[in-house]
């Protein structure tokens, strides 16, 4: 349904397909752990803007809150295990079904504002999640964190080789993806757009607003918090500062619009800018000087592609095809 | 088939729709005319879901609209035109049609089917590909008609379709309300277009400070004392 596709659709079928190809054989070729490490941070936060990008840029509501979502995945894959001795992998469907209740019920309290106003309302739901997360000491031990000790192995989503841990990232992230395309392609997925660009038209003609928009807060909600269960594993440490701070609920809707919010790919595509741009800032710059950079580099980047990176790569996609033609 | 019973509309102390009533017959094509802010537009708003009224309420075949809202009734039949084009800019004028034949619980192969056949019928089937915002205004009021058709409506609100269309076009719309009426479809037209109206409404409603001043049929109605008083201005008396 989307117009603004450029190329053939074989062209980007065999492009897809390579691209998949790439990212299941990129960590067989690469040797250093640091590569693989941020290669498995940069496919957390590709499923992690991605989700986002499902209540944003579907139907057009921008939320700040989507961390609390991440953490409740988190915490959920992790208090489980620790307390019940019950598999993250479990763990992680226990929490994206939390998460996915919890967003419907956002999604109710929230549909009908608009703009600004939907934005601060995610905004201080998240902070009162966060606030809950760190003074809940009982449940989360606060500030303190939680550790995930090393047992088991892959059926605890626990793997020594760091390797497991991109191919668990990328099989969230096709996960992610694929329920993207699959709302495209649906009626929801109409309803949604419909929604986005005229509501009153779009209720004339017999789209119901709560439930459309609702299933798509849930289902973006849920998809956060599996990858808040896979980032768990992979750290296998959590608190409050690394789940459910505001700070990464800015994050998430930064990459997202870095890399282009109403593409499949464009997430993916932010999180592979902005977060190895974050870390080799952090390295050779470090500290506060780097945020400085990072975030007038940021500026530049939305400057430029307004329509996210995604936008670029078709440009150049575009005058490809034109002169092979 | 729609009753409207005692409208009041108020918006912060004005008041848009002022007790109005009226009934459109199953199979009647009924124009509601007006000066500018007769609240021709907030009546098509309240019929329609969009504006809750003060009170008073809407009959629409023997059920009471008041608790139901713009989606509901349009699933019971009630179909609408926008005024102020209201398109689905980014996406192409045949998702634009797709969207109101989805919510017939059709599937999305039947939608888009469905959708093809309303363009054609409409004669935008060479725009199927188009941008909706990349359409000229003629052509994106023949959108709003399009869309609405695609829902499978029983009555079918116009709000002044004519407008900025040169005189095939007027004949081209006119020619397919009253091929759609001849299948069974109920209108109620909001037109400035006079000479539209005389040609293919059965019953005009003519609307003043949101009350209704007069009802009958188009050449009783342009005749009224009234009618032409509340056009025209009032003659002034001589001193």
């Amino acid at each position: 349904m989307r117009i603004d596709s450029v190329t053939s659709p074989l062209a980007t079928r065999v492009a897809t397909a390579a691209g998949a190809i790439v990212l299941v054989c990129l960590p067989l070729a690469v040797r250093e752990i640091y590569w693989i490490d941020l290669g498995v941070q940069v496919l957390i936060w590709a499923s992690l803007a991605t989700a986002w990008s499902i209540s944003a840029g579907f139907a057009g509501g921008l939320s700040l809150g989507h961390a609390a979502f991440f953490g409740v995945g988190a915490y959920s894959a992790t208090l489980l295990f620790l307390r019940l001795g019950i598999s993250p992998w479990i763990g992680m469907l226990v929490g994206a079904l939390s998460a996915g209740v919890l967003g419907a019920l956002l999604g109710i309290m929230t549909f009908r504002l608009k703009g600004p106003f939907f934005v601060l309302a995610t905004l201080a739901f998240g902070i009162v999640v966060h606030i809950v997360n760190v003074n809940w000491r009982g449940l989360t031990r606060g500030a303190a964190g939680l550790v995930l000790p090393f047992r088991g192995g892959p059926q605890n989503m626990l793997f020594a080789n760091l390797r497991a841990y991109w191919y668990t990232g990328l099989g969230l992230l096709a996960c992610s993806v694929a329920v993207c395309l699959a709302i495209e392609r649906s009626r929801l997925g109409y309803y949604l757009v419909a929604l986005r660009e005229d509501e009153d038209a779009a209720r004339s003609l017999g789209v119901r607003v709560v439930r459309s928009k609702v299933i798509a807060a849930a289902l973006s909600a849920a998809l956060a918090a599996c990858a808040g269960s896979v980032y768990a594993a992979f750290i296998q440490y959590i608190d409050p500062g690394s789940t459910t701070r505001f700070e990464l609920s800015v994050q998430i809707a930064l990459v997202a619009i870095v890399g282009g919010m109403h593409a499949p790919l464009g997430p993916l595509l932010g999180a592979a800018i902005v977060i190895p741009l974050g870390e080799m800032l952090r390295a050779w710059v470090g500290g506060g000087p780097a945020l400085v950079v990072y975030g007038f580099l940021l500026i530049v980047i939305v400057l430029a592609a307004p329509n996210g990176a995604i936008e670029i790569v078709r440009r150049i996609a575009r005058r490809r095809g034109r002169s092979d033609a | 088939m729609l009753e409207v019973r005692g409208v009041t509309v108020d918006f912060a102390g004005l008041r848009a729709v002022d007790h109005a009533s009226f009934q459109v017959g199953q199979g009647s094509i009924v124009a509601l005319i007006g000066p500018n802010g007769a609240g021709k537009t907030t009546l098509f708003n309240v019929v329609s879901g969009l504006v809750r009224p003060t009170s008073g309420s809407v009959i629409f075949q023997g059920t009471d609209l008041s608790r139901l809202g713009p989606a509901d009734r349009s699933r019971m039949g009630v179909g609408r035109t926008f005024q102020v084009v209201k398109p689905f800019g980014g996406l192409t004028v045949l998702d634009n049609v797709i969207v109101g034949a989805l919510t017939r619980g059709r599937r999305l192969a039947a939608a888009r089917e469905a959708a093809r056949e309303t363009l054609v019928r409409v004669g935008l089937e060479r725009f199927a590909e188009t941008a909706a915002h990349s359409l000229p205004l003629a052509l994106r009021k023949r959108l709003e008609v399009a869309r609405a058709l695609a829902t499978g409506p029983k009555l079918m609100l116009l709000d002044e379709i004519m407008g900025g269309l040169n005189p095939t076009e007027v004949n081209q719309t006119l020619a397919l309300v009253r091929e759609l009426n001849a299948q069974g479809l109920t209108f109620l037209i909001v037109e400035h277009n006079m000479n539209a109206i005389m040609r293919i409404a059965h019953s005009v409603l003519v609307l003043n400070q949101g009350a209704v001043l007069v009802e009958g049929a188009p050449r009783v109605v342009t005749r009224d004392e009234r009618v032409i008083s509340v056009y025209l201005g009032e003659p002034v008396e001589s001193a």
